[in-house]
This record gives C-alpha cells, structure tokens and sequence, in this order.
C-alpha cells in the first residue's frame, strides 16, 4: 500500500478534510482517470491518549472515561471494561444487569446500524434514504434517553451491574419503538435488494471472498457479509447473550449489497431480541459489590461491538488503578480490506467502500512507538503531556 | 406588445434582466424546498437562495495560484451572459420571445451548452484535483446528454415544420400536447435538463462526497454566485423550452407559470427518487437508451410527417 510522491501519478487526495468523511482521516488515491490504481490510508488525527489516561484514574472513573471512546458505541465499551474488571475482581453481575445490558447494547445497535445506513446512502448521493433513516433512527435514541436519561453517552453500566432499571411504562414505549422501526426496515431492506439506482451502486461493488477477509483481519458485519461465521455474541457469548441468544446473520456475496443486508437483518435480529429480553427480564437485584482495590491479574473481555469484535485487555496491578488498558477497537481490523477492495473500483465508488465497514476514526487512533533494541522508551503521563505540546506548537 | 418602455426600465423587468434573475431565484427555492419536503426536511425559507447570492456576492474572490487570472474571472460572466442570452429566444412568462429568426431553436440550445464548457474550463483552468476530475466528467456528461436533449427538441420543430421558438410556441398550442404524442422525446428532454443543470441523480461532476464540489471547487465569492444565478437561470429557460414545445405552447403568464412549475414538481420529485449514478452509469444510460429512443421517435415522426399525405387517402382518413 505504500505510496511515492511520483509527479507521474495523478493522486486525489481525501481528507483530512473533506465532505465525505466525517471524522479526520487522510487517504490517497492513485487514479488512472477514473479507475483507482492504488490507495494508501494515514490515521492518528484524533489520537486523545485515553488508554494512557485510564492509567491514572481509577477504575470508577475509567468506566466514565472508557464510555466515551466512541461516541456511536459507547455502551459497548463501558460494558466490555466493566466485564473485564469484574473477571479480575472474582465477581459477576446478577442476571437482571446482565440482561439490561444486552438490551441497551442492541437498542445502541439498532442505532449505529440506522445510523450507517444513512450515511452509506449519503455516500452514494442518495439522501431521501439519508433523511428517512435518521429520522427513524430519533425512535431508538428516544427510547434510550428514556431508558438512561441520555441520548449518547448512556452511562448504564457500573463495575459489578447497571445503574438503570426498567419500568412497564418504559416496555411498552420499547415495544411500541420496535414495532415501528421493523416496519420502517421492512421498507428499508426492499430500497436496498431492490432500488435499480441503488444497486448499481452497490452489487458487485467492493467484492471480498471469505479467505480475503480472514487473510485481512476483518471482523463484524464486514466479515459476515463475505460469508465469514463470526460473532462474539455466539462464539464467546457474554452478559446476557447466553441466555437470550442471538442468530448469526451472514452473507455470502461479499459486495457493498451483502454488507446493506446483513447489517438490515442484524436489525431485524436485535428487534426480535429486544422484544424477547423485555419479556423474560429475570429478576433480582441490579449490581453487587465491587471491590475498590482489584487483584493483580491481566484479562481480555471480548465483546461484539455493532462495527465488529471489539478486544479489551486490562492489567491490573493490585491498586485502585489498572497497570495497562489496551483497547483494540474494530475499524482498524477492518482498513485493509478497504485499501484492497479500492483497487481497481472508480473513484466515484471510493466513499461507499470507506463507508462499508462503518469507520470511526477516533476510536481506533493509537499512538505506538516501536522499542528497538536496548534504545527502550518509556514514556509517563508528564513527558506524553510535554510532547503534545511540543508538537503542536 | 405596443408599449414604449424606457430602455433603462426595459433592461430591469423583460426578460434577460434583473427579473429573470429574481425570477430564478424563485425557482432555486422552490425546487430546494419540493426536494427537502420530500426528503423529510423543512427545506430553505422563500429568501434563502437570494441571501445566498447577495452573500456570495459581497464575499472576497479567492483567485488560486497556477490560474489564468483572466480566465478565471471571466468564465461566470461568460456563463452568465450565454444564459441570459438564451432567454431572449424563448417564450418568457409566456410573452412572445424578444427576439425570434429562423433556426434560433439551435442557437438558444448551444448558448444552453455554454455553461457546461464554461464550468468545464474552469475546472480545467485550477491546478486543483477535484477541479480537474469535476472538469472531466461535466464535458464526459456534456458528450452524453446533449445528442438525445438536442433530438428531443428537434423532435415537436420538425413535427411543425419550423426551427423558429415562437413558431413552435404558437404551432403547440394548436396541437395535441406533444407530450401525448411524443412521450419518449418528452421524457428525454427533462432527463436531459436536468443533466445539463447537474441535478441528483446526474451529479456526478460535483459528487460532494468524491470529488466536494467538482469544478467549481476552488471558485468563491462572486464568481461561484454567478456560476450558480447561471444555472438557476438555465433550470428556467430549460422549463420554459419544455413547457412550450411539449405541453402545448406558452400562451400566456398564467399558463407559463402553472406549466413550468408541474414540470419543476416532476424534476423535484426524480432528483429525490434515486442514488447518484456513476459518470460511466451516466453515459450509458443515454447512449444506450436515451438516444435509441430518441431516433426511434424521431424516425416516426419524420415518417408520419412524410408518407402520412401519402397514406391518410388509402386508409380513408
């Protein structure tokens, strides 16, 4: 993928900023008129130092701080953090707080997903289904400001359960939500299999086979639209996926049109759970008791965020802080197969490639620096706070 | 018209002057705000394209570096002028059009056409990426719609035997609508339109989310306001063409009105029914539909026009 400034080359430079992306991200296509020869990618733009900051708060505030990775999926964050502590800390959350959080968790798909397919429809310079998806979607962030209080950051979940219950006023509103909603996707799914214009953009555009997609890395609804079977909630089920499973949703064609559809029928899957979870919520209490101080130890809690498998591997070191927070987000599984599927496409379809694995950018920014040999860096809180000034200076 | 107007009052109400320009504007709303109502949204207030325009107006002209200075600033006007041209040889507001020769159907059609050559140069003209792909696919567009919108308004001309707009003008009325008798050249001219103007779906050569605004990328202030009053401009005397030939002639203010709004409802309603086609999507379409079907048209009527004396004795009509 690596890019020379040969004069002879015509590159169309996208991003940092540009109309079609919504966050900072910088990609360079090597066009040979309208045909995409080569494509490069350059991240780090939004780079906030949080997996660094989770190192001097303690797990309480990091919960806070972890929520707000990502402004599409932040349950999924705060829920995949919280998992993983309470593994370190030898306790689990009673059924009721785990069954919320699946709740939460799928109404917070159902929204990310109404979301994209704005957006991808956006890309395509169809905004009727645009403005149509995104009103519909207001229906989900209405009930999950009704469920939480908020429309963004939910903030539902605390180390050890959820901080927010569920009233009947509340069922009949999500009831309602839903039924609404699955009539609107009804009507979303035939735009996408059966608009002509739409398809013209979207069959046969993009196309990965199952091997490429594993060679690549790619995960979530990306991955399952090239017919690959993989979900966190089936594979590794956790909160309350063992007890209101969910069915894996795949595609074998591979084309911008799979991943429409598999993400579309992974909004009908959510629905049916939504339903089922509200009406067999178990009962009991919503949290125990964590301990302040967790013991030394080191996990991974893995989750399925709506973009795909989301990795969190926390180390603990016996304090009220945690030694080391890594986050590996699912957008950047997912570049290379965007990188590779540009190739030999048109420009014209390069913002619905980008826009078919749902990035987000300032969730999978990380800053690396490579230890060669005995020249080890180790850098505190003080020096990453000089740096950043030095280098925006 | 026996009026004797004072010249200078002349310039400001009919028809290329101040009044098509406001009129325009008119038009630019409405068709924002049919659009945005379709698509679920409030849509602009009545004055937002003209404080669109005063505002561009007043804003500083950025000139680029590796520009022609000149003909930088002259394409809009160029542009602007070739619409404002085109209007004296069409029926405005339904009255008989300011000046009329024989074979000014065509003359108007190109001046139609200066606008797309001119926002073609003037994305050649920048050094700038999205300019220089804006610029190849409006003139790739240009090659594509302009054969099948040409046969399209050829098609009601030959049908009444003169190239003459307000002959045209006068002949549909005495007709059937054209657009009953000649639905494919119907459809293909407002299609055609609104390539020419650029609408969604045919956006292709300003895809906001490719290529941010195509040709006109690096025009600002004036330059872009005159671009974009040339193009409103354009949608109106498009409309108006359209009306005339094809919906039974322009005979006065009222049915210009009423006619050329339906067709504004109609163009409205396509640029919000489909996703935006690809330029190779584009050239296809009209290649291999839009012109076959224009021809076919065309061979009928010109058959029909010469063997229909030939035949109306033998079938008794």
């Amino acid at each position: 993928m690596d890019n020379s400034s040969n004069p002879e080359k015509f590159i169309v430079n996208i991003g940092p900023q540009h109309p079609a992306l919504k966050e900072p991200g910088h990609f360079e296509f090597t066009v040979d008129g309208e045909i995409v020869k080569n494509a490069s990618a350059r991240l780090g733009f939004v780079h906030r130092g949080m997996e660094k900051g989770c190192e001097s708060r303690n797990y309480t505030q990091d919960l806070y701080l972890m929520e707000r990775v990502c402004g599409i999926c932040s349950h999924v964050h705060a829920m995949a953090f919280a998992l993983g502590v309470e593994k370190l800390a030898g306790v689990q959350a009673p059924p009721r707080a785990q069954a919320i959080r699946e709740l939460i968790g799928e109404l917070e798909r159902i929204h990310s997903h109404l979301l994209w397919l704005g957006v991808a429809a956006h890309e395509g310079g169809f905004d009727t289904l645009f403005m149509f998806s995104w009103r519909d979607r207001e229906t989900v962030m209405d009930l999950l400001e009704k469920l939480t209080g908020n429309r963004v950051n939910y903030s539902a979940n605390i180390l050890g359960g959820v901080k927010i219950d569920i009233n009947d006023e509340q069922k009949d509103a999500l009831l309602k939500g839903m039924d609404y909603l699955e009539e609107r996707t009804h009507h979303y799914m035939k735009v996408v299999t059966e608009d002509e214009t739409f398809l013209g953009r979207t069959r046969n555009i993009g196309l990965m086979t199952a091997d490429e997609a594993r060679r690549l890395g790619a995960v979530g609804p990306t991955a399952r639209a090239s017919g690959l079977a993989y979900d966190v909630r089936v594979d590794s089920p956790y909160a309350g996926y063992p007890d209101f499973p969910v069915k894996l949703m795949v595609e074998p064609a591979g084309d911008l049109e799979a991943r429409f559809v598999v993400r579309i029928n992974e909004l009908f899957e959510s629905y049916r759970l939504v339903r089922e979870i509200i009406e067999h919520m178990p009962t009991g209490d919503l949290a125990v008791r964590v301990p302040r101080r967790i013991p030394e130890g080191e996990t991974f809690s893995r989750v399925e965020a709506p973009r795909g498998e989301l990795v969190y591997y926390i180390k603990s070191n016996g304090t009220d802080m945690p030694e080391r927070v890594k986050v590996r987000t699912p957008s950047l599984c997912n570049w290379a197969s965007v990188l590779t599927q540009a190739v030999g496409h048109k420009l014209a379809d390069m913002p619905m490639i980008l826009a078919g694995i749902d990035p987000c950018f300032s969730c999978n920014d990380r800053m690396v620096t490579v230890n060669r040999g005995s020249n080890a860096l180790d850098w505190s809180w003080e020096d990453l706070r000089r740096y950043g000034i030095e280098y925006y200076k | 018209m026996n009026l004797t107007i004072n010249p200078i009052i002349a310039l400001l109400i009919f028809p290329a002057g101040l009044a098509l320009m406001a009129y325009s504007l008119v038009y630019e709303f409405v068709d924002r705000k049919l659009v945005a109502r379709f698509q679920n949204r409030i849509g602009p207030r009545w004055f937002q394209p003209l404080a669109d325009f005063i505002k561009l107006l007043a804003k500083e002209e950025i000139i680029p570096e590796g520009v022609n200075p000149a003909l930088f600033i002259s394409l809009p006007v160029v542009a602007l002028a070739a619409a404002l041209t085109a209007a004296l040889y069409v029926p405005m507001f339904g009255l008989k059009p300011a000046y009329s020769f024989n074979g000014d159907l065509v003359v108007t059609l190109y001046l139609l056409s200066m606008m797309t050559l001119c926002i073609g140069l003037a994305g050649a003209n920048t050094k700038d990426r999205f300019s220089l792909v804006g610029a190849t696919r409006a003139l790739t567009q240009l090659f594509s719609y302009e054969a099948p919108f040409l046969l399209a308004m050829l098609g009601p001309a030959i049908a009444i035997g003169t190239w003459n707009i307000g002959e045209i003008n006068a002949g549909a009325a005495t007709n059937w609508w054209f657009m009953l008798t000649q639905p494919f050249g119907f459809l293909v001219a407002l299609v055609g339109l609104m390539g020419k103007l650029e609408l969604p779906p045919f956006d292709a050569p300003e895809a906001e989310t490719e290529i941010v605004a195509g040709a006109l990328t690096e025009y600002s202030g004036r330059g872009f306001g005159l671009f974009k009053i040339g193009r409103d401009i354009e949608l109106v005397i498009g409309l108006t063409m359209i009306a005339s030939f094809y919906m039974g002639g322009l005979a006065s203010p009222i049915d210009f009105l009423w006619k050329t709004l339906v067709l504004l409802l109609v163009t409205a309603l396509l640029q919000s029914l489909f996703a935006r086609l690809r330029i190779d999507q584009t050239v296809g379409m009209w290649w291999r539909v839009g012109v076959i079907v224009v021809l076919l048209q065309m061979m009928v009527i010109i058959l029909g026009k010469y063997l229909g004396p030939f035949i109306q004795p033998l079938i008794g009509g």
